[in-house]
């Protein structure tokens, strides 16, 4: 494609403690990470510490990454885990980020429905505690413990949770469009 | 790679947070495996008007924070021995842990050769004359504010003087004694322990001196009248004997005990460390 290095070129790099190669890897991936994260938690300064984390985890274990899949899809399983280990530690009741903050106008609903069909709308009419648990866990891929930790609820919840949200989904889904 | 891309409405809408939790999965799934629209993303997430973070801020930290050196691994040993990160830093730090432990230890190891090239009688005395000394400069060398000039700033810190001398104090026995311990056992003889009591004795004695006067003047001052009576002893009696049996070995002992109750009584004068300078 172009010239630039690609993540794997810059990776090794950073394993050779090279400074400027680490920060190229930041500018390109700190920005999107940053943005996902913060739809996970509205706590500015958690997201912060946690992209800080992520970067310093970067420059101890470069090796770690195993050369399976994206380097992108391994910088985010580092990321959300670093937030979900902040939250922990701080012992902080950070909000999470309430997803139906902004409802769609109507156009929006109908567009919607049609672009992603009954999944999109069985997903819409889901309590905002169980599209949380289904965003961390199905979405994310976080584990139920992680999971707990990231929405500060208790593990069990999680599980009640989500095994409702499937349950939902898989009733609206049979159900057909109405 | 995937010819489709994320359209700029979507991009905004994800960006925004406007978009619903299915629109959003799919463009975070889409995300982690097209590069293009990731630097799309991450375009977006400095110029929108409420930026998500100070990117730059951030990276500033994360360079500070790569840029620390990592702990000695004397210091990660504390770590794992249960001291606190702070006291274990504080503990590291002495000099002692750099350039003086490593010249007192040079210093035995040239005198235990020489002794084991002299032979048996006057290289025990020669042997005998220095090691006890060793620790008891080390462990002035290890708190002195003339050698340690990270110490001021830790003494203007509020923290417990006498827990750091004690720790750092420990610290250095802890490395010095084995190696002083293995280069006595280069020197011929069933002796080469019995200068431990008179080395921890010394300890003792500058220890309950530094609450008068400067640490490592006062291991000095142990250390010149330990090697003149050595000096005395040897030229009348010729044999090390004397310092070696039980009842010169019952007077090291008294020595620290007495020493160290001192240092115990008068602790609240370390307090007055820094007049030293």
């Amino acid at each position: 494609m172009d010239s630039r290095p690609n993540d794997e070129t810059l990776l090794l790099a950073v394993a050779e403690r090279d400074m400027g190669a680490f920060r190229t890897l930041y500018e390109r991936h700190a920005g999107w990470l940053a943005i996902r994260l913060a739809r996970r938690c509205n706590d500015r300064d958690l997201v912060a510490d946690a992209i800080q984390d992520t970067f310093v985890a970067v420059w101890q274990k470069p090796r770690g990454f195993r050369g399976d899949g994206d380097i992108a899809a391994w910088l985010w399983g580092i990321a959300i885990r670093r937030l979900v280990s902040r939250l922990r530690t701080r012992g902080v009741a950070a909000a999470l980020f309430e997803h139906a903050g902004v409802a769609p106008a109507a156009e929006d609903q109908v567009l919607l429905s049609v672009e992603y069909g009954d999944i999109g709308q069985a997903l819409a009419r889901l309590s905002p505690e169980m599209r949380a648990v289904i965003q961390a866990v199905v979405l994310d891929g976080l584990s139920a413990k992680e999971a707990a930790q990231l929405l500060q609820v208790p593990v069990s919840s999680v599980k009640t949770r989500l095994y409702r949200a499937k349950a939902h989904l898989r009733a609206a889904l049979a159900e057909g469009p109405s | 790679m995937t010819a489709w891309h994320l359209d700029d409405d979507a991009l905004r809408r994800y960006v925004e947070r406007t978009d619903s939790l299915a629109e959003g999965a799919s463009v975070e799934q889409h995300l982690l495996a097209c590069e293009p629209c990731r630097g799309r993303v991450t375009a977006a997430a400095s110029v929108i008007e409420v930026s998500v973070i100070d990117f730059a801020a951030v990276w500033e930290s994360t360079r500070d924070a790569v840029e620390v050196p990592r702990p000695s691994v004397f210091e990660r040993l504390l770590r794992a021995a249960g001291l606190p990160a702070q006291e274990a830093r504080l503990v590291a730090v002495a000099s002692a842990f750099r350039g003086v432990w490593l010249v007192s230890v040079a210093a035995v190891l040239v005198f235990a050769a020489l002794a084991a090239a002299i032979g048996h009688t006057r290289g025990l005395w020669l042997f005998l004359a220095v090691a006890p000394v060793v620790p008891c400069l080390v462990v002035a060398a290890g708190y002195d504010p003339r050698m340690d000039p990270a110490l001021e700033p830790e003494l203007v810190t509020p923290y417990p003087v006498l827990r750091l001398i004690l720790l750092r104090t420990i610290a250095v026995l802890a490395l010095a004694v084995p190696a002083v311990l293995l280069f006595g056992l280069v020197v011929p003889g069933v002796t080469a322990f019995a200068w431990l009591l008179p080395a921890v004795g010394f300890v003792a004695v500058v220890l309950a001196a530094s609450t008068w006067v400067s640490p490592l003047r006062s291991a000095v001052a142990v250390s010149c009248a330990w090697l003149a009576a050595i000096w005395l002893l040897a030229g009348r009696s010729g044999s090390p004997d004397a310092v070696l049996q039980a009842p010169a070995q019952a007077g090291f002992l008294a020595l620290a005990a007495a020493s160290f109750s001192i240092f115990l009584v008068r602790r609240r004068q370390l307090a007055q460390l820094r007049p030293w300078r």
